[in-house]
């Protein structure tokens, strides 16, 4: 068998037009250039939002890689298609006269000298694409990738030498298709369908079909064997299908080639091997780590929510305590994984508020994840605590006591009396019920949820509020966490007063805004000058809203709570219509009317002032947002004023409102068992990254990035730097690198 | 040794070897003689184990060819100068076939030379002529110098010096005490070539004789002339014999020998201008066994089917 091979190797070797043939595999370095090109130049064409929504070009190799394929094949047909062309087999059989040793036997010389060849090309190929792409192949794309994606990025390096080896697997295949087919022409029809029809055809099918067909293309199975994408088949499941494909194909070439002859053991093994193989993928093809999910999807009750969103139903003890006690019905909802390729696992995008819907959350920013749900199932969730859950009234839990900032003991006796009250009002309905709104138990539903899906662990996205049962669940069951993302989160850790100076900054930036902006009402005066007058007078007597019936007044404190979310979010450029009414709110007030911001007010809360909202409330105060007595609140007032000249005391207003309530403090912050947790992302823009940054520096080896410009909840928004940050941490767990800022897009 | 035992090659219906037994002894050079289609080509590919037969068997030193271990270095064969890839070198073709049976470089060179390819041993064989492929293939054949030789048709195409050249070398090679077939379609090259010969036609065993026996067994004519060749034709068929004109006026003259058209053309008085005894070809010999193969496709069987043993 030796000298057969030895025999086989001199013939391919011997071959002048073998060398010219590889020399066209340059063809295929050709084509990665050239489309990387148009890539680039298209790009470059682009504004940056819809350059970061291009598809990645991945290692570069997949656009020349069936021309690459088409030499290597070409090269193993002829192997053995020119020997009956030429009638050489007759000599080569009576020198060898066993069949398919003859065959066999030219398998090490081929497959050594397209493994090496291949193994040239693919990287030739890599870095034509990447050379080409320059410095764009840096640009991060919200599917979670880079535009070109190079050897050190995980699995890159695994994807290119998959490339080269499949390579050498065709060129196989090539001599198994000659070997049966028996003529040039013959095996490079039948080529040419398996190279480039069969996979033009599997783009045209609808999707479900598209993507499945296109797993088994060979043209994928490079990627999905380094686990970077290209189909939904396990790396295990790919590798075997490409062996099974070359099994099949020489099986087939030695079958036909034995037929004249009559060994047919050596057949039957093949044959058996080739379905064996085969079966490798079927069996195989099941997601890592997920069993089987016990929910019931259906579709939503809720008809204004995307139509693709599923929903299922499922049953928590209200007391987590009592696992058999009192159970309460959630909504689950699901935005499935596309099935572009292979699902990683399950999303859950953990809601804000507290009291928000995670499920019309998700269906109304379903755009934003759907990159990611080209790898993953998105679900989220109607929590208890969501506030139209309709256990306790709604009127009620949207509502609540003016909040006021006590200067005595007294006030703070009264502040507490009015917020019992009113929080006695909606308790009353459902006492038990009220009482069990912390974040913990929000955390534990989570959990029910996690085993309902069948998931060994979940990937987070904690939006604003959401981070604290975020923190709970990391708390309660680490082990369950793959990764966590906290986009504008609350840090239960961090001095409030603290907090809120990038709240100041924005103050900072609104004043230098009206300065140099003509259309402000302030324009030409000291705007920190007149806002801090105009919250000294109010503090002494406060300002009344004209025209309000039954009279309300806007206090210092009022008036800073009231224009808190316009400094901070003051709407999109250049016109920043928020700052622009703050401006002329602030200039009535100062002219003894506080209707600018009582008008802004009762758009979203139907009330002249602010209410607390019992909603909330019902959970931070559970949650341990509130003081613990007078004397801490003093200390923090004390801080909040020094560090704050502008905007001091709305650090203090949802603690305020937790004064007096009439359920205990169940879910106090506690710290994180930061070496059982897997490094964490905090993303946040100018006035929220400071708190979700607190929060990930807790867990060894997070990152943070910090958008520069406005907004809360970042993904969510659309944000496609952070969502393309956060994806491509969710997805292969990479951190962006210390100092990476997601500045604001420039068109 | 070759042995071809009982052997059947079917094709659909056609019967292209039809039970099929010889045997091709070492020490001589045997012809394998038989005209376009006879099935010569198709018993030597049963030898070689290109074809599998439909029944009986071949074999080569008393084993099938296929199980032969190396065996190019048992049996040497040619079947078709034309069956190598014009792409490669002389040299690496043969190096190429020599390497896949363990036969060494130096015996590739040694054969290149034997067989007058050594100055042309770097080029390839697209631009080779026939007679210069018709080398390249002996030359594969001697790669192992093996103890039996099988070619098929090793002489077309090789011009004259080239064909002295060839039997010379198969004589001694036979001399050698190897066993050496050689398939022709014309029996006047194996005439020369020969000790013995096995002739088929239509599949079938005809003739398996020494070469000499073979010329012997069919008789001459006597070429008669004379200035009245319808007197003496008168005379001679009136003692029986058999009386041709040729186109020149001679006769030709069977079932009489010379000395008895001598005494009867002197008795009669006929003057006589030529008589000479002529010996029947090789050639023409040949054609008459193969004429008689076609006569017993016809279907007569029983009465014509001659077998010369």
């Amino acid at each position: 068998m030796i000298d057969v091979i030895a025999s086989e190797w001199m013939k391919l070797r011997s071959l002048r037009s073998n060398l010219y043939l590889l020399a066209c595999s340059v063809a295929a370095v050709l084509a990665c250039a050239g489309i990387a090109f148009m890539i680039g130049r298209g790009f470059d064409n682009q504004t940056m939002d819809e350059r970061m929504a291009f598809p990645s070009n991945g290692d570069g190799i997949g656009n020349g890689i069936a021309v690459a394929y088409f030499v290597f094949a070409l090269l193993g047909a002829l192997t053995i298609t020119s020997e009956y062309g030429t009638k050489m087999i007759q000599t080569s059989l009576v020198a060898v006269p066993r069949r398919q040793v003859l065959l066999l036997a030219k398998v090490p010389g081929l497959a050594a000298i397209t493994l090496v060849t291949g193994q040239v090309l693919a990287f030739v190929m890599h870095a034509a694409s990447m050379a080409v792409l320059g410095d764009r192949a840096e640009q991060l794309l919200r599917d979670g990738v880079t535009l070109g994606t190079s050897l050190s990025e995980p699995g890159v390096l695994a994807s290119v030498v998959a490339a080269g080896v499949s390579m050498a697997a065709v060129a196989l295949i090539g001599l198994g298709v000659g070997a049966a087919v028996r003529s040039t022409p013959g095996a490079l029809v039948v080529l040419t369908v398996i190279i480039v029809v069969l996979p033009v055809v599997a783009k045209t099918l609808p999707m479900p079909l598209r993507a499945q067909a296109g797993s088994f293309m060979i043209e994928n199975l490079p990627l999905q064997i380094a686990g970077v994408g290209g189909g939904m088949l396990p790396p295990a499941a790919a590798a075997g299908l490409l062996v099974a494909y070359v099994v099949a194909a020489l099986t087939a070439g030695a079958t036909v080639i034995a037929l004249t002859g009559r060994r047919i053991k050596v057949l039957a093994i093949g044959a058996a091997a080739a379905v064996l193989v085969s079966a490798v993928p079927a069996v195989a093809a099941g997601s890592p780590g997920s069993g089987p999910s016990t929910l019931a999807w259906a579709d939503c009750a809720d008809k204004k929510l995307v139509k693709e969103m599923r929903c299922a139903p499922i049953k928590v003890p209200l007391d987590w305590a009592k696992p058999s006690g009192r159970k309460i019905d959630l909504t689950v909802g699901l935005l499935p994984a596309t099935g572009a390729q292979r699902r990683m696992g399950t999303v859950f995008a953990i809601p804000g508020g507290p009291g928000g819907s995670g499920v019309a959350d998700l269906s109304k920013n379903a755009g934003s994840f759907a990159e990611l749900r080209a790898r993953f199932d998105v679900v989220s969730v109607e929590p208890r605590n969501t506030i139209d859950k309709g256990v306790l009234p709604y009127d009620c839990l949207v509502s609540g006591p003016w909040i006021t900032w006590p200067d005595t003991r007294t006030e703070w006796a009264e502040l507490g009396r009015r917020n019992r009250a009113a929080a006695q009002r909606c308790r009353a309905a459902d006492p038990e019920f009220f009482d069990h709104m912390d974040s913990a138990s929000v955390a534990r539903d989570m959990e029910a949820i996690r085993v309902a899906l069948g998931e060994e662990q979940l990937s987070f996205i904690a939006n604003s509020y959401g981070g604290v049962p975020g923190i709970d669940y990391s708390r309660l069951f680490p082990s369950r966490v793959r990764a966590m993302v906290f986009d504008g989160s609350l840090s239960p850790w961090m001095d409030r007063a603290q907090g809120r100076l990038p709240h100041e900054e924005s103050f900072t930036r609104f004043a230098a805004w009206c300065a140099a902006t003509a259309t402000c009402a302030l324009h030409g005066q000291d705007v920190g000058k007149v806002w801090r007058a105009l919250v000294a007078r109010a503090d002494r007597v406060p300002i009344p809203v004209q025209g309000e019936s039954p009279q309300a007044a806007y206090s210092g404190f009022d008036i800073k709570e009231a224009a808190a979310p316009s400094i901070i979010s003051p709407g999109p450029e250049p016109d920043f219509p928020r700052w622009t009414e703050l401006a002329e709110a602030i200039k009535r007030a100062a002219g003894g009317d506080a209707s600018g911001f009582a008008d802004y007010v009762r758009q979203s809360t139907k009330s002249p002032k602010v209410p607390a909202f019992i909603g909330m409330n019902m959970t931070h105060c559970l949650d341990g947002l509130g003081f613990r007595d007078y004397e801490e609140y003093r200390t923090k007032r004390r801080e909040g004023e020094r560090l704050l000249p502008n905007i001091a005391g709305i650090e203090l207003w949802h603690p305020l409102a937790c004064v007096g309530w009439p359920a205990p403090v169940t879910n106090p912050p506690a710290p994180l068992p930061a070496k059982d947790l897997p490094p964490y992302l905090g993303v946040g823009s100018w006035t929220d990254f400071n708190s979700s940054a607190d929060i990930v520096r807790r867990v060894p080896g997070s990152a943070a990035i910090q958008y520069q410009g406005h907004g809360h909840g970042l993904y969510n928004a659309g944000n496609s730097c952070i969502i393309a940050h956060v994806n491509r941490y969710l997805i292969s767990l990479r951190l962006p690198t210390p100092g990476t800022v997601c500045r604001k897009a420039v068109t | 040794m070759i042995e071809v035992q009982e052997l059947t090659m079917r094709y659909g219906g056609k019967v292209a070897v039809d039970d099929l037994t010889f045997t091709v002894k070492p020490g001589l050079v045997t012809g394998f003689l038989g005209p376009n289609g006879a099935g010569k080509s198709t018993t030597m590919r049963a030898v070689l184990g290109l074809e599998v037969p439909s029944a009986g068997k071949a074999l080569v030193n008393g084993r099938p060819y296929a199980s032969l271990p190396r065996p190019m270095r048992s049996m040497g064969a040619l079947l078709d100068a034309g069956a190598v890839h014009g792409g490669r070198s002389a040299y690496a073709h043969l190096a190429c076939l020599a390497r896949s049976n363990g036969i060494g470089r130096a015996r590739v060179a040694a054969v290149l030379d034997q067989v007058g390819l050594a100055d042309v041993a770097g080029k390839r064989i697209s631009g080779f002529s026939l007679g210069m492929r018709q080398r390249l293939g002996i030359g594969t054949a001697l790669l192992g110098d093996p103890g039996v030789l099988m070619l098929d048709e090793p002489l077309n195409g090789l011009d004259p010096e080239g064909i002295r050249w060839l039997r010379d070398l198969l004589r001694s090679l036979a001399a050698e005490g190897r066993t050496v077939l050689l398939s022709s379609h014309l029996m006047n090259e194996m005439a020369l070539s020969a000790d013995h010969v096995i002739v088929i036609g239509q599949g079938r065993l005809i003739a398996d004789t020494a070469m000499t026996d073979l010329a012997g067994h069919f008789q001459g004519d006597v070429l008669v002339r004379t200035p009245h060749p319808e007197q003496l034709t008168a005379v001679m068929r009136a003692h029986g014999a058999t009386v041709v004109t040729e186109e020149d006026g001679a006769l030709s003259v069977r079932n009489l020998d010379a000395a008895e058209i001598g005494v009867l053309a002197l008795s009669a008085r006929i003057a006589m201008a030529e008589l000479a005894p002529r010996g029947a070809s090789l050639e023409e010999a040949f054609m008459r066994l193969t004429e008689d193969s076609t006569e017993y496709r016809t279907g007569n069987r029983a009465t014509s089917k001659e077998t010369v043993r």
